[in-house]
């Protein structure tokens, strides 16, 4: 029988100064406050779209472990304290927001959301 | 607007020249970012708006690109200051004008005018900034990626689904180009791709117009890569995108956007290195930082893109978002200082690309093409396809990429399916699966529309296959230009008006007329041409064919000689036809063609790797006869082949073994297992005489020697070393061995009251369920957990849930066994279920039979058997394994864990891929409905109306009918007969069962075994929606009987009719027929079959029953070919061969109720009592609507020339509703009979609100 892929938990914090310790084997994802290109407000290309774009940095913290950039993991911790709608962030790790590439498809299979705090 | 008058229209020809000739001197400058400019000017609303949107009623702001309606001043000045800051090039402001973005804002009626527009003020700038200096600029009409895309879902939970078409892609885009090409833009540039199917589309869209208007506006294409990974948003590497676009020719190729120069660099470096055209980057200023600004300051950014031009990476450089006038004028100066780079030339490779590149180098020597995930040459994938299980048949395409293929082959052709369809569908998934989608794919199929169909779905460069000129030279310059604009090469087959090529003569003619229409009229590039010469049988007695081998190599020879840079490829195993059954001579002469037709320039094939020999290690003499056939070297070569074949087929048949008696030398216990491996039982009751006399106890006969032998069978059955009729003709040995010692283990209890009996490993109880027949399959999972030492209750057919419940308590039984066949029983087998947890049982609950399934199991049963566990085994190899695991235990707990997540994951697969499908209301379905032109169409009469009996039939006649591959299913044997006897794994053990069933379909014959008896009957019949009204006689006034028939509800594209079967009957007013039929190859079967059983013969007694079900399928076949030429008359002429009619190449249609075409069982009630099949043919139905005898076959004949098999698919509760109330029936009883179809959870519908 074929073994299912093992998904990697991802804790999202949505309040500065409720980050704890970390385990050796859970990576930090820090997400940046929103931020443009010099676009008009709400609009931005998809370069910059991708700086804050959770399933983004994911998919980069999964190729920076496989390119041996970063030790590999097993947990992921966002740390989305900076981020001022963090729903955006639940909704991209719970399959709701539209997909921009094929990496969000990856991402959806490789990760699950484990929890908000 | 009048538009042309602004117009000004370029030469486009002058355009590229003076362009290329500029960019090889100095590294030309393109403009920065519209974008931040305009955030600059502070503007509100009312800008947007102008006077022409003065009353729009959704807000403008942001919509940018209406800019250069309502403000072309501003922007015209934006593009001016660009120009002085040293741009030769301005992009107009149209990066969001297809009608796909504008929809954001209703704006898409003003799309044509935006892209006329944006050229225009694009274009005053330009002329005042050559009036002012005197250089030349030109205007590029940018055309962005628009929000949607193509290759990819936007829903993670439905990897299938598009929110947008190739096609409406093509429109969308070619809207656009015409506005900016209209207007005299210079060049069009498609930039930020995410999406490189869109662009596909966009170029596809360019291309079309151009070859309207001839003209060839040069083209700008630039991908954008953010990630780490260095892939595009669609998955692309910088090189496999590259291979996707190449075909557009474009001007430059490149990238823009991105996080800043420095991230863009190394795929920079990646591009420069491959593409042979002019490179042109743009990024980004910079990352964006906290604050909303860009980080790179004008001297900052233009090192970076100095250390670009220094390395030699580009000939076009610019800005993207956050660049300005002043980036620009640092970027001009910085660079001016390097010469531009110069554009390698491209060796003339096939470069074909998936999510990666592939380009055939000439290191590769044989390019092998997965050919697994094509329905014609895999059992397996076929079987999944059908039964829509794509997650498995995705996996298929995992393994054959992870087991190295380097292309895999994708081929849909099948008549059961929606072949255009389930390509789409299939290759949408398949574009979600990173490490399948990786390699390129080839699309397969001899129908046009499918392949066209998978083109608009694949983002990498594939391949066809195949084209030719069978259909003359207009059609395949037609199909040539259409491969070539959806940037695919092409597999073109030596086929002209005249037929398949087979001499050398005419292969060569053949090719190099096509490759003179591809390269000379289409532009096709040689390199992405791969020629099909036809590989045909050799040694076959028949002179002519003597040369075949040496034509093909010979051709491969002049054809790489003289047509430059093309590929050859071939179809292998066509060659050695002649010697079936002899593998090793076959593999012989596929390694010693291979070896020639390489050398002389073969490069590609669809064919297994691991079944060819290595040409050194061939047997000299072997080899050297093989040489002499397959070069043709002297007229003996094939007798001389032939003759040494026999030698070599020994190796492989059966002869050697029952020639060679050295077995029979060997201790008791040695030859006992000996016997038991090779299913022998000439010696078996001396030799158990003789351990029985040998041993203290007859039961250590069993336990020592027997269980010996057994579990060297189970191992070898385990490891994939021995096949299932010859596991079952072991058990025969097995058998009769304990048959023998049972009297003796009698006579010892009855001696001693304490001699303890046989310890077996569990009790299995097995039943066919309530209302079903079907044993065959039963049967063989029986004696197949029997050798593993497994006590087997058999209920037989039939068998209602109470009396398996009562046995299974009675006998204290370790686990429940159920079997079933037709469609209704998937109900029944719930029913059990349900009851089993009701009563309180806890033991495992075994599924299986052909319309069973792991989806069906998991979503249907299982729920129901909580307390216990209903596993779906799907063959009878799997049975052991499942069994063992359920009765351990120290395995069971974790393997019912995996079988639980399993299902789970199955369950929500299936509930995923449901949503994704498509249907529509009845009410549309019908108004798609196949409408026939009736005009001009007289239907044909029946020579008779009424029934017909016929009760001698020639069995000797009926046999030649047979279909032999469902036989070998039935053993679980996986191929295509005949193919499966030279199968390098099966076909050993196919070819000892074709033999023992030659045998006894000869005594079958002779002896008169089965009585087969039809009834055959035509009434006078006329369509009404979607029943079929039969009437007593011509004057169809009254009304004998109505037949109910089912449409499909899919969501069909491109004009494809939701069909039923009443379609293919006349309406009113239009005098038509409608036939119907039994046959039966007799209740003969039945006693027969149990006479072998009494025998311990169960081998046998399978083979039996699995041949009267081929007698009873092959007499359908010739019954119908009766009908067709006689009784019904209408094909009077038709001459089709047996091996025709399995291919159901003719005309008009026998399907049976309960299958895809009208899955409602209960409609044979009604063709049962027109026919009056009971007292006409010996036929009745079951509760659950199965035959008795089971070896029957019914079904209605249409007549009509375009009837055709299609499979109904799951229906609405609409059409449930309309159903039941035309049949009669409770709409619950409707319901019930198509649970399997039902595409929604019968209960109460939920009435929306008021």
């Amino acid at each position: 029988m074929k073994k299912p892929v093992e998904q990697i938990p991802v804790t999202v914090i949505t309040e500065p100064g409720r980050l704890l310790a970390l385990d050796a084997d859970t990576a930090l994802l820090r997400l940046p406050a929103n931020s443009g290109h010099g676009h008009d407000d709400g609009s931005s290309c998809i370069a910059c779209a991708m700086r804050t774009d959770v399933r983004a940095l994911l998919f980069d913290l999964l190729e920076e472990a496989k390119q041996g950039l970063r030790p590999k993991f097993t947990k992921v911790m966002v740390d989305a304290s900076a981020v001022p709608d963090t729903s955006v962030v639940v909704a991209a790790l719970t399959g709701k927001l539209p997909a921009q590439a094929l990496r969000d498809h990856t991402v959806a299979r490789l990760f699950y959301l484990a929890g908000t705090g | 607007m009048s538009q042309s008058n602004d117009a000004h229209i370029p030469d486009w020809n002058e355009v590229r020249a003076s362009l290329a000739k500029a960019a090889r001197e100095r590294i030309l400058i393109l403009d920065g970012a519209m974008g931040t400019m305009i955030q600059r000017q502070k503007l509100t609303e009312e800008n947007f708006r102008g006077t022409r949107f003065k009353d729009w009623t959704l807000p403008l702001q942001g919509n940018n690109d209406l800019l250069v309606i309502t403000e072309p001043r501003m922007i015209e000045d934006i593009h001016f200051d660009y120009f002085m800051a040293g741009a030769d090039i301005a992009e107009t402001n149209t990066f969001s004008a297809t009608s796909v973005a504008q929809a954001d804002y209703a704006c898409e009626s003003a799309v044509y005018d935006i892209n006329y527009q944006g050229v225009i003020v694009a274009r005053r700038a330009a002329l005042r900034a050559e009036a002012a200096d005197g250089r030349r600029r030109y205007v590029a009409g940018a055309l962005g990626p628009t929000n949607k895309t193509s290759s990819m879902s936007t829903d993670v939970n439905s990897p299938g689904h598009r929110a947008i078409t190739f096609d409406q892609l093509v429109v969308a885009y070619g809207e656009a180009i015409r506005g900016l090409v209209d207007a005299g833009a210079d060049l069009l540039l498609f930039e930020t791709i995410t999406d490189t199917l869109n662009t596909k589309a966009g170029i596809f869209a360019a291309q079309r117009l151009f070859e309207e208007r001839g003209i060839d506006v040069p083209i700008m294409i630039s991908g954008t890569i953010t990630d780490l990974s260095g892939r595009t948003l669609s998955g692309q590497t910088p090189t496999a995108f590259w291979y996707s676009v190449r075909h557009a020719n474009p001007l430059t190729i490149g990238l823009n956007c991105a996080l800043g120069a420095n991230a863009m660099r190394a795929h920079l470096a990646e591009l420069s290195d491959t593409a042979d055209t002019f490179i042109c980057a743009y990024p980004n200023a910079g990352l964006p930082n906290a604050f909303g600004q860009y980080d790179e300051s004008p001297e900052f950014m233009a090192e970076q893109i100095e250390g670009f031009a220094a390395s030699g990476y580009v000939n076009i450089v610019g800005g993207c978002c956050g660049s300005t006038p002043d980036h620009i004028r640092a970027i001009a100066q910085a660079v001016s200082k390097h010469k531009p780079r110069v554009v390698p030339e491209a060796q003339k490779f096939l470069r074909l690309s998936g999510l990666e590149p592939f380009t055939l180098t000439p290191e590769i020597p044989f390019v092998n093409v997965g050919e697994r995930t094509n329905v014609t040459g895999s059992a397996r994938f076929r079987k999944l396809i059908t039964a829509g299980d794509y997650t498995a048949a995705l996996d298929v395409a995992r393994d054959q990429v992870a087991n190295g293929a380097q292309v895999i082959d994708i081929n849909m052709d099948e008549g059961l399916i929606d072949s255009k369809q389930v390509m789409i569908d299939f290759l949408n998934l398949l574009a979600a699966e990173p490490d399948i989608a990786k390699v390129p794919l080839m699309i397969d199929s001899s129908k046009w529309d499918v392949i066209e169909a998978g083109l608009k779905c694949v983002q990498g460069k594939a391949l066809v296959n195949s084209i030719s000129m069978k259909e003359g030279e207009e059609q395949f310059l037609h199909y040539a230009r259409l491969v070539r604009a959806y940037g695919a090469a092409v597999v073109v087959m030596a086929f002209d008006e005249q037929g398949q090529a087979d001499t050398l003569e005419r292969k060569v003619e053949i090719c190099t007329r096509a490759y003179k229409l591809l390269t000379e009229v289409v532009g096709f590039p040689p390199e992405d041409i791969v020629f099909d010469p036809n590989v045909f049988a050799v040694a076959t007695g028949i002179e002519e064919h003597n040369g075949y081998g040496v034509a093909f190599i010979e051709a491969t020879k002049i054809i790489t000689d003289t047509l430059p840079h093309v590929h050859i490829s071939g179809g292998i195993s066509n060659l050695s036809f002649s010697f079936r059954g002899n593998e090793p001579v076959r593999e012989a002469m596929h390694a010693v063609f291979l070896y020639y037709a390489i050398q002389n320039g073969m490069d590609m094939g669809i064919v297994n790797a691991g079944q060819l020999a290595v040409y050194e290690s061939i047997d000299p003499e072997l080899r050297d006869a093989c040489e002499d056939v397959i070069l043709n070297r002297n007229p003996e070569a094939t007798d001389r082949l032939l003759a040494l074949a026999e030698r070599y087929r020994g190796t492989a048949g059966k002869e050697a073994a029952a020639k060679d008696m050295s077995w029979r030398e060997g201790t008791v216990e040695e030859r006992i297992s000996y016997a038991l491996v090779n299913g022998i039982t000439e010696f078996i009751d001396a030799d158990t005489e003789e351990a029985r006399q040998k041993l203290p106890r007859p039961l250590h006969v069993i336990e020592g020697p027997l269980m010996a032998g057994m579990s060297v069978v189970g191992d070898l059955f385990g490891s994939g070393k021995m096949f299932l009729p010859q596991v079952v003709k072991s058990a025969r040995v097995m058998k009769q061995a304990v048959a023998l010692l049972l009297p003796y283990m009698e006579a010892e209890k009855n001696a001693d009251g304490n001699a303890t009996g046989r310890q077996s490993a569990g009790k299995v109880l097995m039943a066919t369920v309530k209302g079903d027949v079907h044993d065959i399959g039963k049967n063989i999972v029986g004696v197949v957990l029997s050798c593993n030492n497994y006590e087997i209750i058999d209920l037989g057919v039939m068998v209602p849930t109470a009396k398996i419940l009562q046995t299974a308590k009675e006998l204290n039984v370790d686990i429940i066994g159920l079997s079933g066949l037709i469609t209704p029983s998937l109900d029944e087998m719930v029913h059990v279920a349900a009851e089993m947890e009701r009563e309180g049982f806890d033991i495992p609950l075994l599924i299986g039979g052909a319309t069973t399934s792991r989806v069906h199991t998991a979503v249907k049963i299982h729920p129901r058997y909580e307390r216990g566990q209903a596993v779906h085994v799907n063959d009878a190899s799997r049975a052991v394994g499942v069994v063992g695991n359920l009765l351990s235990k120290d395995t069971k707990v974790a393997f019912i864990e995996d079988i639980r997540a399993e299902y789970a994951k199955a369950a929500a697969a299936h509930e995923r891929a449901e949503s994704e499908k498509q249907r529509v209301p009845l009410a549309k379905a019908r108004a798609n409905a196949f409408k026939p032109d009736w005009t001009g169409y007289t239907p044909p009469k029946p020579s008779f109306l009424g029934t017909r009996v016929f009760e001698e039939f020639d069995l000797e006649t009926l046999a030649k009918y047979i279909d032999w591959t469902p036989f070998f299913q039935t053993w679980e044997l996986k191929g295509r007969y005949p193919a499966i006897l030279e199968d390098e794994r099966q076909g050993e053990a196919a070819r000892q069962l074709f033999d023992d069933a030659q045998a006894m379909l000869k005594q079958i014959i002779d002896e008169k075994w089965f009585r087969p008896r039809a009834v055959v009957g035509f009434w006078p019949a006329n369509a009404d929606g979607d029943d079929i009204r039969l009437f007593t006689d011509e004057g169809r006034a009254e009304e004998l009987a109505t037949l109910f028939t089912l449409r499909q509800q899919l969501s069909k594209r491109d004009g494809k009719p939701n069909m039923a079967l009443a379609d293919f009957v006349a309406p009113a007013g239009i005098p038509d027929y409608m036939g119907g039929f039994v046959v039966t190859a007799g209740i003969e079967e039945v006693a027969i079959a149990e006479r072998f059983e009494r025998a311990n013969d169960d081998y046998s007694s399978i083979l039996v029953k699995a041949l009267a079900d081929r007698f009873a399928e092959a007499f359908a076949e010739a019954m119908h070919e009766k009908v067709r030429k006689e009784l019904w008359g209408y094909g009077a002429d038709e001459a089709f061969s047996p091996d025709d009619l399995i291919a159901e190449s003719y005309r008009g249609i026998r399907p049976a109720p309960g299958y895809p075409a009208q899955p409602d069982h209960t409609e044979k009630t009604t063709l049962f009592r027109l026919l009056d099949a009971e007292k006409n043919a010996g036929v009745t139905l079951t509760e659950s609507f199965a035959m008795w005898p089971g070896s029957s076959v019914s079904g209605v004949y249409f007549s009509h020339p375009e009837s055709y098999y299609f499979g109904v698919a799951k229906v609405e509760r609409d059409q449930v509703i309309d159903y039941a109330r035309r049949k009669n029936m409770p709409v619950a009883e409707v319901e019930r009979w198509l649970g399997p179809i039902l595409n929604y959870i019968p209960g109460p519908a939920i009435v929306a609100a008021e």
